[in-house]
């Protein structure tokens, strides 16, 4: 699966998160210019980025600060998840 | 493969993008670049989860602010950056580490390995595995869990407090938490492995696993006392 996200690094806040089927890789990929252009247009700072895994539970695995507050990541090492 | 693109147009929209101002034309075209490392890209991937049976995370372009970022603080040129697709693994230990690795390089036999355990950068530490296709670099991050952790745990401080502390700059109480931390990091690590070693000895075993258990509870005092600071300065931007 294809996984677009839209972060706000300045707040570490997930704006969007919109799932794509693998073979809409190209749909995903304008999808992404196309936020990226309006959120210049209006002067924002996001971060847009595609992931792309097997399930979306890995994404919040492999690419945790999108997701998890840094006390939900600083307690998963008391865990050792 | 066809490369549209000639090395000056893709350095002087990374002067433009230090600078700043982007237009419409520049966004398209860091799109366009970023696109044309696709196929080397799915080639890597397909390798890793058809040939390795692994399923990494594919990150197939660098986010635009990323690229930004890296432009700023390096005197590289964007033709030049070898992260602009790439995929990560997270693994259970060091040992594991190294044996994917190792895996990695029978499947991509001439990869470039950057072991950022030896040569660390500001406390981040993994191992980057980079092939080369057709021209085109993709870096494979391959992670140890609590390396990923630390990873992680610095790029969310870095976001809310200043991008500048990923790289060695910015407030000196969350550097030194985070560069303590990334050492205990180390320690646990090489602990681990020790541990491997002296399975046979019931003493040295005990003190070993003793040690691993009292530097876990330091580091996790210490990342205590970094959600403080960065809860406390979020709670300001509310």
């Amino acid at each position: 699966m294809i996984f677009l996200i839209e972060y706000d690094r300045r707040k570490g806040e997930l704006i969007t998160l919109k799932r794509f089927r693998d073979s809409d890789r190209l749909k995903a990929q304008n999808k992404r210019l196309e936020i990226e252009l309006d959120l210049n247009h209006k002067g924002i700072n996001h971060e847009v980025v595609l992931l792309e895994a097997a399930k979306e539970a890995m994404i919040r695995r492999t690419h945790r600060r999108y997701f998890e507050t840094p006390r939900q990541i600083a307690k998963s090492v008391k865990a050792g998840k | 493969m066809t490369t549209k693109f000639s090395k000056t147009q893709i350095d002087r929209l990374g002067d433009r993008l230090r600078k700043g101002n982007l237009t419409d034309a520049d966004f398209r075209l860091l799109d366009e670049y970023r696109r044309s490392f696709g196929e080397v890209y799915e080639i890597v991937v397909r390798a890793i989860r058809e040939r390795l049976k692994l399923e990494p995370t594919g990150r197939p372009a660098k986010s635009t602010g990323s690229i930004v970022d890296k432009l700023h603080r390096e005197s590289i040129r964007l033709s030049q950056v070898q992260d602009i697709a790439g995929c990560r693994i997270v693994v259970s230990d060091v040992k594991e580490q190294d044996r994917i690795v190792g895996l990695l390089l029978n499947v991509f036999p001439r990869a470039s390995i950057v072991d950022r355990r030896v040569h660390t950068s500001f406390g981040y530490r993994a191992v980057h595995v980079i092939p080369r296709i057709s021209g085109k670099l993709i870096e494979v991050q391959v992670r140890s869990l609590l390396q990923h952790s630390w990873a992680e745990l610095s790029e969310r401080v870095s976001d809310v407090f200043d991008p500048a502390i990923k790289y060695g700059v910015g407030n000196n109480m969350i550097l030194k938490i985070l560069m303590d931390n990334s050492e205990r990091v180390k320690q646990i690590e090489t602990m681990e492995d020790q541990i491997l070693v002296a399975s046979e000895d019931r003493l040295k075993l005990r003190v070993l696993q003793q040690e691993i258990i009292d530097t876990k509870k330091e580091l996790v005092n210490h990342l205590n006392k970094l959600i403080l600071i960065v809860e406390g300065r979020e709670e300001k931007k509310v």
